[in-house]
Parts: C-alpha cells; sequence; structure tokens
C-alpha cells in the first residue's frame, strides 16, 4: 500500500539558513505517526512545509497520489490535511460552535441568492454541520454547556480539544498536531492520548510533534526524528528510541 | 526645453514640501507603527499660525485680534514650536491611551482627530482664504537660469529649507542619544522599554518634530501659493503620506526621495498630459495605487511593515471611564443583549416602531431627516460587511455608493431625457430595474478594486483603498461628458410607482424603510451562514483560516462584492431622494463619515450603523440648536470627532457592541434543544 502522505527531498532556506535539508518522508495510512527531534530541529517547519504555509524551496510532496507541492493553503485543507497550532489559534468573537463551524467550510456550497432567500438545501447543509459540530465536540470531550460560549474564554485544555474538533470538521484523512500535550498534567495528556487514538479508529492518520517521550512511545507507530533539519532516524518506536544516535542527540542537547 | 526646464524647478520646489511633510509621516510612523493622518491638519496649523504671526492683525471667531507683526523667520519658528507642541499633545490625550489597542483603533482616532482639527480651523478662521502677507524675500527679482527658467528667491529658500532640514535630521537621527533611542524604539518598544528608554518620551519627541516639519511645509506651501485655507492641508496631506508610501514607509531618506518623485511627477504630469492640470490629483494616486500593487514595502522601505493585524479593529470592551458611565453602558449592554438574542422578533419589533414613527412625525421636516437616518444607516451597513465582519478597512466606499447615483441619474437625467426626450414618469419601472442592476455594477467595480489589495493588510489597505476613492472623485469631476462633472446632474425624478409620485416625504421616508428591510434582511442571511464566518474567521485570523479551507482571498472579494453591491442599490434611491447629485456628494469626508458611524454604533452588528447614523442625524439637528453652534455650524463635525475620539479611548467596542451577532443560520438550530 502507498502510503498517505510522502515528502521527497524536501529543503527549505530562510535566506542562508538551510531549516530543511533534503527530508524524506512517508505517512502512513492509518497511522499515529510521531515527529520528535531536539528543540530547533526543523519540526514546526516541516509541519508548516506539509501544510501548505511554507513553500519548499526544493523537492515535492504527495498526498493520496497526488502532487500538492504548489497549492495554497487552502488547497491542503481541501484535498484532506487539517492541523491544530502550536499556540492555539482559534477565532476571537466567535462562539465554540461558530468556529468549529469555520472547519467544515468547504463542505458548504450554497450560492448568494440561496442563502439570501432561504433555500432549502442551504438549510438542511446548516443543519447537518451543526449536528456535526454537536457530534464532534462530545467525541473531543466537551460538553453542551460550552458550545455558545466564545471559544477563546474557554480554559486552555477545552481550547486545545476546541480545536482539534475544528480540524476533525473538515472530515480530513490526516490530522496534524503541533505539540497537542503542552503545558497539560499528565491526566490530561492521557486523555488527549486516548483522543488521537479515537481519531485513529475512525481511519484518520495522525502526524504529531511531541516532546514526551513516554507517550510518543505508547501512542506511535512510527517515529520520524529530526536533527538540524536532516532526518536522523526514521521507523518503529522501540527501534528509534534505541538509536545510539537518537539518544546522543537527546542527552546530548537537553540535558 | 524651456517649458521642461520650468515645469522641473516647480516640481523641485513642489517635492520639496511633500518631501517635509513625508518625513513627519515617516518618522511617527517608523517609531509607532500609526499613520497619523491628522499630519495634513498640523500642515494646515503651521500655515495659519504662520500667516497670522506676520500679518498686524487677524479676525479670529468673528473678531478682530492684533498680532505682532512678525518677520517670516520669526513667525515661522513661533509656528513650528506651537504645532510642535499641538502635536505633542494631540499624541498625549488621543494616541498614547490606544498604544497597546489593535493597530486600526489609532488609525480611525487620527482621522477623527483630522476632522477636529479642520473643523476648529474653520470656525476659528474662518471659511474663506487668509491671504498670505507680502515681506521682502518675496519682492527681490526672481533668478533666471538658462535665460528662461524664472525661480523666486522664495523658491530657492524653500528648497534651501527642505535640504537643511532633512540633513539636520538624519543628523540628528544618527547623532545625538535621543535618535539613537528612537532608532531603538522603532526596532521594538518593548525591548527598548526593558532597556530603560522612556519610550513615551521618544514617541513624544517623535510627534513633536514631526509635527514641527508639518508646519515647516504648511508655511512654505503657503508663502508659495500665497494663501491659508482650512482645508489646505487634506490634498497635500494624502498626497506627502503616498510620498511616504512611494518611499518607504519608516525610512526618512525614502521620504525624501518620494516627496521628490511625486513633485515632479505631478508638476510634469500637469504640464505634458492633456487637460494635465485637472488631472494632476488623480496621477498621483495612480502612481500610490500602482506602487503598493507592485511594490507594497515602497521604493527604500522593508517589506515586514505590512503585518497581520489579528482580531477586531477595534478591540474588545475597556474597562476605561467613570462608575456611573460605566453603569450606563452595563444596563445599555444588557438590553442589546437581550434584544440580539431575541433575533428575528426584536428586528420586527424595532420596525414596527420605525413605522409607527414614520406614521406619526407630522413635520415634514423631521421625516426628512429620518429619511436621512436610514439612508446612512444602509450606507453605514454595506461598509460594516466589509470593515466590521470581513476586518478590511476600506476608505473607497463611497465610489460603490457614487456608481448606484450615477448610473441611475445618467439613465433618467443625460440618456433618457436629455437624450432622446423621454420623461422621467413614462419609465418609472426603470427605477425598480436600476436598484438591482446598480447593485451588480458596483459589486462588479467593487471586486475590480478589491483584487489588487488582496497582498495588503492594515494600513496600506486602508490607504489604497483611499487611493482609489479619490481616483474615482477625480474622474467624476473631470469626465465631464459622462458625469456633468462639478455642475454634477439636475432634475433625478423623485421615486414612482405605477405612475404614483412617491415624492413626498412621508412616502420617501417608506420608501427608503423598505430598502433598509431588505438590506438588513440580505446582509443578515448572508452573515448568519458559512460565508458570515468565513469572514469573520478572516478578520480574526487570516491564516488560521485559510488553513480550514477557506479560500480567503475569494472571501475577501466576496466581501467587497456584498458592501459595493450594498453602496450601488442604495446609491440609485439616494440620487432619486436627493434629486441632484455631483462629486461634492461623494468626497473622503462622506466616507470617513460612514466609518465613524459604524464605529460609533459598532463594528460587526447588525444594528450599528443604524443606531450610529441616527445619533449622529439626532446630534446635527440638536445641536443646531445651541447659539454657538448657530454661529459656526462646522463645529458640529469638532463635536462629532471628540465623541469619536472619547469612544475609541473609553469604548472602542461602539455602542451597540453588545447586540452580538449570531453566525449560524436563525432556525437552524431548533431541534438540539431535544
Amino acid at each position: 500500500m502507498t502510503a498517505l502522505l510522502e515528502a521527497r527531498q524536501v529543503v527549505v532556506r530562510f535566506g542562508g539558513l538551510e531549516a530543511v535539508g533534503g527530508l524524506d518522508m512517508a505517512v502512513a495510512r492509518g497511522a499515529i505517526h510521531g515527529l520528535i527531534g531536539p528543540n530547533g530541529a526543523g519540526k514546526t517547519t516541516v509541519l508548516n512545509v506539509l501544510t501548505g504555509f511554507i513553500r519548499p524551496t526544493a523537492g515535492r510532496l504527495v498526498f493520496d497520489g497526488e502532487e500538492i507541492g504548489g497549492l495554497n493553503v487552502n488547497g491542503f485543507a481541501r484535498r484532506g490535511l487539517a492541523r491544530t497550532f502550536q499556540n492555539i489559534r482559534l477565532f476571537g468573537a466567535m462562539t465554540v460552535l461558530e468556529s468549529v463551524l469555520v472547519g467544515a467550510h468547504q463542505r458548504f456550497s450554497s450560492s448568494a441568492p440561496a442563502l439570501i432567500f432561504g433555500g432549502r438545501a442551504a438549510r438542511a447543509a446548516e443543519r447537518a454541520m451543526i449536528a456535526r459540530a454537536h457530534e464532534l465536540l462530545t467525541f473531543v470531550g466537551l460538553g453542551r454547556e460550552v458550545v455558545d460560549r466564545v471559544a477563546t474564554t474557554l480554559s486552555y485544555g477545552h481550547q486545545r480539544r476546541v480545536e482539534i474538533a475544528r480540524a476533525l470538521m473538515s472530515s480530513p484523512k490526516l490530522l496534524l498536531l503541533d505539540e497537542p500535550l503542552a503545558g497539560m498534567n499528565a491526566l490530561e495528556k492521557q486523555e488527549i492520548a486516548d483522543l488521537v487514538r479515537q481519531v485513529r479508529a475512525q481511519g484518520i492518520a495522525v502526524l504529531l510533534i511531541e516532546h514526551d517521550m513516554q507517550i510518543v512511545r505508547s501512542l506511535c507507530d512510527h517515529l520520524t526524528v529530526l536533527e538540524y533539519g536532516k532526518r536522523l532516524a526514521d521507523g518503529a518506536p522501540e527501534k528509534v528510541l534505541s538509536d545510539p544516535a537518537v539518544q546522543a542527540a537527546y542527552l546530548g542537547r537537553t540535558r | 526645453m524651456d517649458y521642461f526646464g520650468q515645469l522641473l524647478a516647480n516640481g523641485l520646489v513642489l517635492g520639496a514640501i511633500y518631501a517635509l511633510t513625508a518625513v513627519a509621516f515617516t518618522l511617527v510612523y517608523g517609531v509607532v507603527r500609526l499613520v497619523n493622518f491628522a499630519f495634513g491638519e498640523l500642515f494646515m496649523l503651521g500655515a495659519f499660525l504662520t500667516t497670522s504671526l506676520m500679518l498686524p492683525e487677524v479676525r479670529l471667531l468673528g473678531t478682530v485680534v492684533p498680532m505682532p507683526g512678525f518677520p517670516l523667520p520669526i513667525a515661522a519658528l513661533g509656528a513650528i514650536v506651537v504645532t510642535g507642541i499641538i502635536g505633542v499633545v494631540v499624541d498625549r490625550i488621543a494616541y498614547r491611551p490606544l498604544r497597546n489597542a489593535p493597530r486600526l483603533a489609532p488609525l480611525i482616532t487620527s482621522i477623527a482627530v483630522s476632522v477636529v482639527l479642520q473643523s476648529l480651523a474653520q470656525t476659528i478662521w474662518g471659511a474663506e482664504e487668509l491671504r498670505f502677507p507680502q515681506f521682502y524675500l518675496a519682492t527681490l527679482e526672481p533668478v533666471v537660469l538658462f535665460d528662461s527658467i524664472y525661480l523666486s528667491v522664495m523658491d530657492l529658500v524653500v528648497m534651501a529649507t527642505a535640504i537643511v532640514a532633512m540633513l539636520g535630521l538624519s543628523l540628528f537621527i544618527a547623532r545625538s542619544s535621543l535618535g539613537r533611542a528612537m532608532r531603538a524604539s522603532a526596532e521594538d518598544q518593548t525591548a527598548a522599554m526593558l532597556v530603560g528608554i522612556p519610550v513615551n518620551r521618544v514617541v513624544a519627541a517623535a510627534f513633536a518634530i514631526g509635527s514641527g516639519f508639518a508646519a515647516l511645509a504648511g508655511l512654505l506651501y503657503a508663502q508659495t501659493y500665497g494663501f491659508a485655507h482650512s482645508s489646505m492641508g487634506f490634498l497635500p496631506g494624502l498626497k506627502a503620506l503616498t510620498a511616504a508610501v512611494l518611499g518607504g514607509i519608516g525610512s526618512v531618506p525614502g521620504a525624501a526621495l518620494g516627496g521628490l518623485i511625486l513633485g515632479l511627477v505631478e508638476a510634469l504630469g500637469a504640464g505634458y498630459l492633456p487637460n494635465g492640470t485637472a488631472w494632476k490629483d488623480a496621477i498621483s494616486f495612480v502612481l500610490l495605487v500602482g506602487l503598493l500593487y507592485l511594490r507594497p514595502q515602497g521604493l527604500l522601505g522593508r517589506p515586514e511593515l505590512n503585518s497581520a493585524g489579528r482580531g477586531s479593529l477595534l478591540g474588545g470592551a475597556s474597562s476605561a471611564g467613570v462608575g456611573w458611565l460605566q453603569a450606563v453602558f452595563a444596563r445599555f449592554d444588557a438590553l442589546l443583549t437581550r434584544g440580539a438574542a431575541a433575533g428575528t422578533p426584536a428586528a420586527f419589533g424595532l420596525l414596527a416602531v420605525a413605522v409607527v414613527v414614520g406614521l406619526m412625525v407630522p413635520s415634514d421636516y423631521w421625516l426628512r431627516i429620518l429619511t436621512m437616518v436610514v439612508i446612512y444607516g444602509m450606507l453605514a451597513s454595506g461598509l460594516n460587511v466589509i470593515v466590521g465582519f470581513a476586518g478590511l478597512l476600506d476608505l473607497g466606499f463611497v465610489a460603490f455608493w457614487a456608481v448606484g447615483s450615477y448610473l441611475t441619474s445618467i439613465l433618467f437625467v443625460l440618456v433618457l431625457k436629455d437624450g432622446y426626450g423621454i420623461a422621467p414618469q413614462e419609465v418609472w419601472w426603470l427605477l425598480y430595474l436600476n436598484l438591482p442592476l446598480a447593485g451588480l455594477l458596483a459589486a462588479g467595480f467593487a471586486v475590480l478594486l478589491g483584487t489588487p489589495t488582496l497582498k495588503l493588510r492594515g494600513d496600506y489597505l486602508a490607504i489604497m483603498t483611499l487611493g482609489f476613492g479619490e481616483i474615482v472623485r477625480v474622474v467624476a469631476i473631470n469626465w465631464m461628458d459622462l458625469t456633468n462633472g462639478p455642475m454634477g446632474i439636475r432634475g433625478i425624478p423623485a421615486p414612482n410607482l405605477f405612475g404614483i409620485s412617491l415624492g413626498s416625504p412621508r412616502a420617501q421616508f417608506f420608501f427608503a424603510l423598505a430598502l433598509a428591510v431588505v438590506v438588513v434582511f440580505a446582509v443578515a442571511r448572508l452573515v448568519r451562514s458559512y460565508v458570515g464566518r468565513a469572514w469573520v474567521a478572516i478578520r480574526e485570523d487570516e491564516e488560521a483560516a485559510e488553513a480550514m479551507g477557506v479560500p480567503t482571498a475569494r472571501y475577501k472579494l466576496y466581501a467587497y462584492a456584498a458592501s459595493g453591491f450594498v453602496g450601488g442599490f442604495v446609491g440609485v434611491f439616494y440620487a432619486h431622494s436627493q434629486q441632484y447629485i455631483s462629486p461634492l456628494n461623494f468626497s473622503l469626508f462622506e466616507n470617513i463619515l460612514l466609518l465613524m458611524l459604524v464605529v460609533l454604533g459598532g463594528l460587526g452588528t447588525f444594528i450599528g450603523p443604524f443606531v450610529g447614523a441616527l445619533i449622529w442625524i439626532a446630534f446635527l439637528q440638536l445641536a443646531l440648536d445651541l447659539p454657538f453652534v448657530q454661529a459656526y455650524p462646522e463645529t458640529r463635525f469638532a463635536l462629532l470627532g471628540v465623541v469619536l475620539i472619547v469612544l475609541m479611548v473609553f469604548r472602542p467596542q461602539g455602542l451597540a457592541a453588545s447586540a452580538r451577532v449570531g453566525l449560524t443560520m436563525p432556525g437552524a438550530r431548533a431541534k438540539e434543544a431535544a
């Protein structure tokens, strides 16, 4: 079976600095794929490349058998790549329900006249998406009481969950999470890890950046280790984490 | 060659004046990232103060006041110092409280400051020009170059002054400790504060120097053209801003270069293009728009200044203000929140109130005023789509309004009546066809103007749309065959239905009310759907919206189109209700006024534009009862400006902000409670 997402020889240069140097990686369908590495290794840059935020200096991106390198950011999203942000980026002034509905943007198609004159199809689509949003909010563990609150007034942990629900709203094939566990306590981390497993159980592949090695070891099926923008190791977690080169990179730099 | 040389010399003088004003914009922008529109007015104050100080007596507020009659250098110095102090005071009162507010809040405040200063100047010095007095240097024989180019001694003085002032400033910024502190604050204000730089004092210094430069430019301008006038700063201010953007805003050498280029292009364009003098104002703005499209960072500027603003334009609730005012607002907010939650019933309630008022009001006079409230409310609703919901500050909205008004006026008067001799009542139905037609035309126009702005954000977007608005106005004035030029179009028929005239004030009011129902209903339906959610998402975080699959460029154009449609649609009725239109009806001031109404009422609400319009028009009328205002009608605009500044500081979200608009389709959630 071919990979869901494949990056081939991706290079990113900012001026003279090479942030990513000839990276090859592949995310398999239905996998939970971890992207790890010491601080400054280029993890977020890679995630930004994979979601279209940064256009690579060189290299190819193939998603679901299609070349996607030249698309706009919204093109990536429309093809089925949904993401969350390292610093949560919810829409201020919007309620939780409204924010989550933005994730379903591409699934609406009513014309302006249909919206203005209240077409039956437009109403049905809205109803269906609101129902779906409620399902997803329940799925990520948020109760009905938060639905109409302004999203940015929720607690940090709840905001993360809203962001995940918003990303899932587009029915993605691949969900990319940039440090979804950052700033959480042990219990919350377990809850989010369980949530990620449930997402995978629905057939959605997950790529995540994470620092907590215990969680990474238990959660991920596959790991890619970055150091200085290059691939240091790639494979099953047990194998990768026992690799002396990986251990040296981590021990040498984090303590 | 002689002609060319003379134009070149004129261009250099004009360029020197633009360059000096551009330095003011660039200096303040560099330090606080604020486009201070009020520099045009400080320019004007410099001119008035110098002229007044040089005269033996001046008529101020209608009374003759003796003046010292200083020679030019002393008068100029006095004017520069006083204007510098005014600049610092303006910063302290109007801008400093907004230092951490979203960037467009101080921008809008600066527009309000501009309105206040201009109205005050008109109140003090009157509506007529104040002639610049004769003085020794101006009586000297002009210098003749190459036997044919005449340069007055004062022209040379203007150029020399500009060069000396700008070199001095560059040295000051490069060498002095205050200059170093300015550069540090420009790089990173927080970091500058952390290392102990008194940032507020540095900013005050930038305002003082900038205002001094504006005053210097203004007095040189007044000297060159021989007069001072309360509206003299408006166009040179915009052009200096253009020059600053041209050179790369934030860069002093860039401002000098930009001013020079603009002065030369304008002088040569006026001299060589057919009918160039009439079009010379358009030349600058075409240059501005073209440059912003191709190279928004300017010739010598840095690209990052076109940065994304996130979130609402004006920021959320402010906790500043006295207790009782907070309590009043709290009561008001609770009422609005309940009203907004009720949604459709509340809207019907308001409509019923409007209908009853329309039936009960006995005087035609008040019916006309109420009709204006509804018209301005509708126009502001159109502007609200783009500014309030999509978060794009559009200063060219009047152009869409003008498209609608002109389309119907040209068809009815110039084509059918004058061209074919068809009486308007025979084709009364055309009005109803024109409404959607003008809407579509203006929407198309809006998309056309919107497309080149897609790359721009924040201040630059505002400046570019402003350029478009000005270009449209200059075209309307000069394209005589199409628009009748400054004379305008007379005899536009009143609305008519099946041969029954709807010209009476009461009929017009209900006509306007019916249109308002259509406008609000259509806008509300769009906003309360995935389209509105996409707009608000773009306003709050464009990149995140894009990552959620929203094609942000396309949805910005949709917002322009919707906003343009409303403008064109309402413009048709406006023309028929006024029965006379001219380019004066569609000036930048009208756009600013509409913007103020939306801000006053509350950006991104349905009721806000109407609240703003109601308050404004009622205020205009009630103020007329005050004896002081009767004597000086311009003070009303000053008062509006003051109200807006106070509002920006104490209640930036607008009066009706609590009437929060839901972004899901009404009724679509009915069943979920089960």
